[in-house]
């Protein structure tokens, strides 16, 4: 059994952004040597009922990078414990431990990407793709005094998406915010951008 | 976005589609270990024509049994049948939702708590009856059902 | 009648036809597969018979129940499928299904579904505590072949209107549902193409029509 002379992993930490969790950690370093890190986690569950059950990561098990994607693992919105331990050959670390668990409503939702074109009379718009876990407000209003703002929600993200069937020479101008349902937050509002049909867009 | 409704208890932050994709990942391998299929434990008597009000109660029954003696019992299967990931999800799921409801405890909903308490002996008398190992099989193979009737509070 | 609890049927005692068990090879591949609102259970023919008479007999089971069933016209059956629609319509059931061959007086033993659940593999089901509605909501594509330009829209009727069309253009539509709840496959419609007249004038209007079944099949006037 390997004897545990390699250093543990030093500095576990969570990066966290529109629901992509990336854990990383100071590398080992043994000169002219590869190390391969093992990153296991458990969740609320495991930790309450069954505290010595770990499970190996999706991605990491093994990996050579001082980081690792957990956001496979990170399947329900509860606190999750996180141990990353490196190997070489039959050396072992002892295993480092997330300080603070970590809990993916934490995450930071930024503003959606937004394209706004036209096709004819058709005001069409493209929003980031997120992935699955995102959901998108998006608000309209004509560019004129008084204009109302409407909402209108889009399931996806990466596809064109028809606004508004608009009138010749109106000008639109449009903004969008992301809505995420695993942990009941939306981000804030992206820049507005406008556009006039049968003209070019105008950024503001 | 979309949340649990079970009458007053009201959980967001759970998708149900992880759920679902969670137990459809294993459903085949699990169902298959289950030979007793004349018996069927959450049963229409157990889930049909639930109230909002006591929807909360059956609820909390259930996913806490689920959590204390189902999932704590049947983790060696899951790890021998490899799919401790999809166990997990489902698992963690439970406890996010079962931490977030709050039934009132006030004496008027007593009838309404002991009609939804009724059902659940019920499922847990079913369960009972049979081999652990198997009963244990046999609910974990019935969380599609489990699933079905929650989404009906899935608004 | 029926049998005591916790006794899973005996396999051979599912089948009145009498018949002798004798290691014939079952049949393969039994599965139940789900479209457009039918469930039809496939199965390959048993390995190691071809040419011989064989027929196939099916047997169904609703799980929690006692009996298995059968269904008259699929019994002793030279066809590889069965419709089990009717039988298996309750969506809050679960069914097993098994097929025997039957050749002469021999027969082999049943080959079994896994455990099927309706409501998982349909299209279209969500249920409230009393009745079952379907919400669909269809995902239309937009493309306007002249600009190359793609887009899509959500509509949950059954009709779309897309005005404001440019003239003298070909436009392609093509559909596919989406249903809130479990994830299920939906395939896409075929596309339907329609050109707009030359005269700028007319602000032509395209009425896309969805059938009920679904995937839609788009009607495109």
């Amino acid at each position: 059994d390997g004897v545990a002379v390699l250093t543990a992993p030093q500095n576990l930490s969570v990066q966290s952004t529109n629901m992509k969790h990336l854990l990383t950690w100071s590398p080992v370093v043994v000169p002219g040597e590869i190390i391969d890190y093992f990153v296991e986690y458990q969740g609320e569950y495991e930790s309450l009922y069954m505290s010595h059950i770990w499970i190996p990561s999706s991605w990491c098990s093994p990996t050579e990078n001082p980081e690792c994607d957990i956001t496979d693992d990170i399947t329900a919105t509860v606190l999750y414990n996180l141990r990353v331990r490196a190997t070489l050959g039959s050396q072992t670390s002892a295993w480092s431990t997330l300080k603070h668990p970590f809990n993916r409503n934490s995450t930071i939702l930024t503003p959606p990407g937004l394209e706004v074109s036209k096709d004819g009379f058709h005001l069409v718009i493209k929003l980031e793709d997120l992935g699955p876990q995102f959901e998108f407000l998006v608000a309209y209003w004509r560019r004129e005094p008084g204009a109302k703002e409407h909402i209108k929600m889009v399931r996806n993200g990466g596809v064109p998406v028809l606004l508004e069937t608009a009138e010749p020479g109106a000008a639109y101008c449009v903004k969008a915010q992301t809505f995420v349902k695993a942990i009941g937050r939306h981000s804030a509002f992206s820049q507005a951008e406008c556009v006039k049909l049968q003209g070019e867009a105008l950024s503001l | 976005g979309q949340e649990f409704q079970f009458g007053s208890c009201r959980v967001e932050g759970v998708v149900l589609q992880e759920l679902w994709a969670a137990f459809r990942a294993v459903k085949d391998v699990v169902q298959a270990q289950d030979n007793i299929t004349g018996v069927r434990l959450l049963r229409k008597e157990v889930l049909q024509n639930v109230s909002d009000a006591e929807s909360c109660y059956l609820i909390q029954a259930l996913l806490k049994f689920y959590l204390d003696t189902v999932f704590k019992n049947y983790h060696g299967k899951a790890a021998e049948f490899r799919i401790l990931k999809s166990f997990s999800t489902l698992a963690n799921n439970f406890i996010a939702i079962t931490s977030r409801l709050r039934p009132s405890q006030e004496n008027e909903m007593f009838s309404i708590s002991e009609s939804a308490r009724r059902r659940f002996l019920l499922f847990q008398r079913e369960f009972k009856q049979l081999d652990v190992e198997a009963a244990l099989t046999k609910a974990f193979g019935e969380v599609d059902i489990l699933l079905t009737w929650m989404e009906k509070f899935y608004q | 009648e029926p049998l005591p609890p916790h006794v899973t049927p005996n396999p051979l005692s599912s089948f009145p036809v009498p018949c002798v068990h004798a290691g014939l090879p079952k049949p393969t591949n039994i599965t139940f597969s789900s479209i457009n609102m039918e469930n039809i259970l496939q199965w390959s023919p048993p390995e190691g018979l071809q040419g011989a008479e064989v027929t196939d007999t099916v047997r169904y089971f609703i799980y929690g129940q006692k009996k298995w069933l059968s269904k008259s016209e699929c019994r002793n059956i030279l066809r590889t499928y069965c419709n089990l629609s009717a039988e298996t319509s309750d969506y809050e059931h679960q069914y097993y299904a098994r097929v025997k061959a039957v050749w002469g007086t021999n027969c082999s033993k049943g080959a079994q579904t896994g455990r099927f659940y309706p409501f998982l593999e349909k299209v279209a089901l969500t249920t409230d505590k009393k009745s079952i509605s379907i919400v669909l909501t269809y995902n239309v594509s937009i493309y306007n072949t002249k600009a190359n330009k793609t887009w899509s829209q959500c509509v949950t009727n059954q009709m779309l209107v897309l005005s404001w069309l440019e003239p003298d253009t070909l436009y392609c539509v093509h559909v596919a549902s989406f249903v809130p709840g479990p994830p299920r496959l939906a395939q896409p419609s075929e596309k339907q193409c329609v050109s707009t007249l030359k005269d700028p004038a007319s602000a032509l209007k395209v009425k896309i029509l969805f059938w009920y079944v679904l995937p839609a099949s788009v009607t495109v006037s």
